[in-house]
């Protein structure tokens, strides 16, 4: 899967980055972040000068920051502290702190010239691929560049270099990149199983991707398209609106029912599984064997966190007492325990009967409305899962879930290669 | 600190932000659900029963539903909590959410027939019972109407 397209994990360090960055993106305060940042207690009343005004009124000003909560300045010539102590004694007083025992550092560069390094190198850093943040350390005195791997390392040094940053002046760091935080409900690229589509005026959960006769694409329940049952050409998008950018593929499968034979009782129309398959649209990419995975089972969260990876698929129905999952759009990642296998089960408000089908069940909610589709899926260790089907219903309580086995799926849409 | 991010990180940002169109809810009180039951009915005598969702703003509403066709429960129990029938029990309802638009002051009817008769298919006892409706969404628990009180007669 690609990282840098599906969203997989903020860590707390590149969370807090992130928040940062979305400050001194929108906030009136960007001339002054660090005021706003770890002033915390009777100095959140005082703020400290912006940094431009200290670089304009402090002789040899190189940066100010919090070091264990004692206000620090960098000062090309330490002795001549006295207009650093004049322009922050006030805000060192609300942090019970005298002017003189404001810390002094010896700067290696003035401020105005970090600052100006620092412009150039952001103008141009983020072309190269793996460059996650550019910094004006205060507490380091450099210009700093969060990079993801030692090639983009080379890079922004080298870059350095043409702008006339001295080497000396510039910190590379290896981080860990910053992605952007999404849901299931979220557009989700390159598409995996479990993320929220929409058909008409219809919202599910796509089930996996798959190919099936040499066609990419994806299966989700067939009740998710225009007619159950019948090959109507629905058309998907992914997550929520019907317009060209979320569109994501076309149905091409759909098995009819069958009445009076195979075990189906009279008077029902029935099907082994409430699947169908649709056509990948071009220029969509699909992650075969993957599904969305949020931050855990069973907590209520939406937010995709990883993504589990399809290693094999389930041969015949489950057995009674195995622990299974599933992520869909509504609930998000649940699990619960195989109560029946190879249940003949009928669909609430019709007269049709899904034959086979294994059901799961938990004390907690495990599904809802829009969790149709959800691919079903046993957990082996890791985040490698094998697939067992697809989901299709619930009780009105949710605790309840049943699914088409992914044998069933493959008996009414051919073979299909999910991994 | 003079900080910029990816423009991955910044889109992160404008998603946290604002609200999330994806999930925009109506606010809880600009759709009304009701239940519409008789008072009182002769034993035996089957009980229509109907549920009314209406958007008693001046606006469109958006709302969500479980199921192709509307799903929706109707719970009839005893005074003292013990329900005897439940329109929902024991069957599978397709997990399928719908997304439809009520007009200012438009009303939704969902209808239903209650035939006296417990989930077990036994015949229910003159008495006095009380009933609810729920309306399942997406949401972790059901839109509930107000319980209403049903009196069965010898």
């Amino acid at each position: 899967m690609n990282r840098n397209t599906l969203t997989v994990r903020m860590l707390a360090a590149g969370a807090v980055l992130a928040a940062v960055g979305c400050r001194d993106a929108m906030g009136p305060t960007a001339a002054a972040p660090n005021a706003a940042t770890g002033f915390t207690g009777l100095a959140q009343g005082v703020q400290a000068p912006d940094l431009a005004t200290l670089a304009r009124i402090i002789p040899g000003f190189g940066g100010f920051y919090l070091d264990a909560g004692v206000p620090t300045v960098y000062l090309l010539d330490p002795a001549i502290r006295g207009p650093a102590e004049r322009a922050l004694g006030a805000y060192a007083a609300a942090r019970g702190v005298t002017p003189a025992q404001i810390r002094v550092l010896q700067a290696r560069y003035h401020y105005r010239d970090l600052d100006r390094w620092f412009q150039r190198i952001s103008d141009e850093a983020f072309s190269t691929p793996g460059v996650v943040y550019t910094d004006l350390d205060e507490a380091a005195n450099r210009v700093a560049v969060g990079v993801e791997h030692g090639a983009a390392a080379a890079s922004m040094r080298e870059l350095a270099a043409r702008l006339g940053i001295p080497a000396e002046a510039l910190i590379v760091r290896e981080t860990e990149p910053i992605h952007f935080l999404q849901t299931l409900r979220d557009k989700v690229r390159p598409v995996v199983g479990g993320v929220q589509i929409r058909f008409s005026n219809f919202l599910c959960s796509l089930s996996f991707n798959a190919v099936r006769a040499r066609t990419s694409g994806f299966v989700t329940a067939s009740h998710c398209s225009d007619k159950q049952g019948a090959v109507d050409g629905t058309l998907y998008y992914q997550p929520l609106n019907q317009v060209p950018d979320e569109f994501i593929g076309t149905e091409i499968a759909d098995p009819s029912f069958f009445r009076n034979s195979q075990g189906c009782p009279h008077g029902r129309k029935c099907r082994r599984s409430d699947a169908n398959f649709s056509q990948g649209a071009s220029g969509v990419t699909f992650t075969l064997g993957g599904i969305a995975q949020t931050t855990g089972a069973n907590n209520g969260s939406l937010d995709i966190a990883g993504s589990f990876t399809i290693t094999g698929d389930a041969i015949g129905n489950a057995t009674v007492g195995q622990t299974l999952d599933k992520v869909g759009r509504t609930t998000g990642w649940t699990e619960g325990h195989v109560t029946a296998s190879c249940a003949n089960v009928g669909v609430s408000g019709s007269n049709i009967e899904l034959l086979c089908q294994d059901i799961v069940e938990n004390t907690v909610q495990i599904v809802g409305a829009g969790d149709s589709g959800s691919p079903v899926f046993f957990i082996g260790g890791g985040s490698t899962v094998t697939l067992h089907g697809t989901l299709w219903g619930g009780n009105s309580s949710g605790t309840l879930l049943v699914y088409s086995p992914i044998a069933n799926i493959e008996q009414e849409l051919g073979s299909l290669t999910t991994h | 600190m003079r900080f910029s991010v990816g423009a991955a990180a910044l889109a992160w940002c404008a998603a946290v932000v604002p609200a999330r169109p994806v999930s925009a809810r109506p606010p809880p009180d600009s759709l009304r659900l009701t239940l519409v039951a008789p008072e009182s009915v002769r034993v035996g005598q089957p009980v229509p029963l109907v549920l009314r969702l209406t958007n008693v703003t001046d606006q469109p509403v958006g709302a969500h539903f479980l199921g192709r066709t509307i799903a929706f429960d109707i719970v009839i129990a005893r005074e003292d909590g013990a329900v005897v029938w439940r329109r929902l029990a024991g069957t599978a309802v397709q997990g399928i959410l719908q997304i439809k638009t009520l007009a200012p002051g438009e009303t939704l009817e969902l209808r239903d027939v209650w035939r006296q008769r417990t989930n077990a298919g036994s015949p229910v006892p003159p008495g006095t019972f009380v009933v609810r409706g729920l309306l399942p969404s997406d949401e972790p628990a059901p839109r509930r109407t107000p319980h209403v009180r049903l009196r069965i007669f010898p």
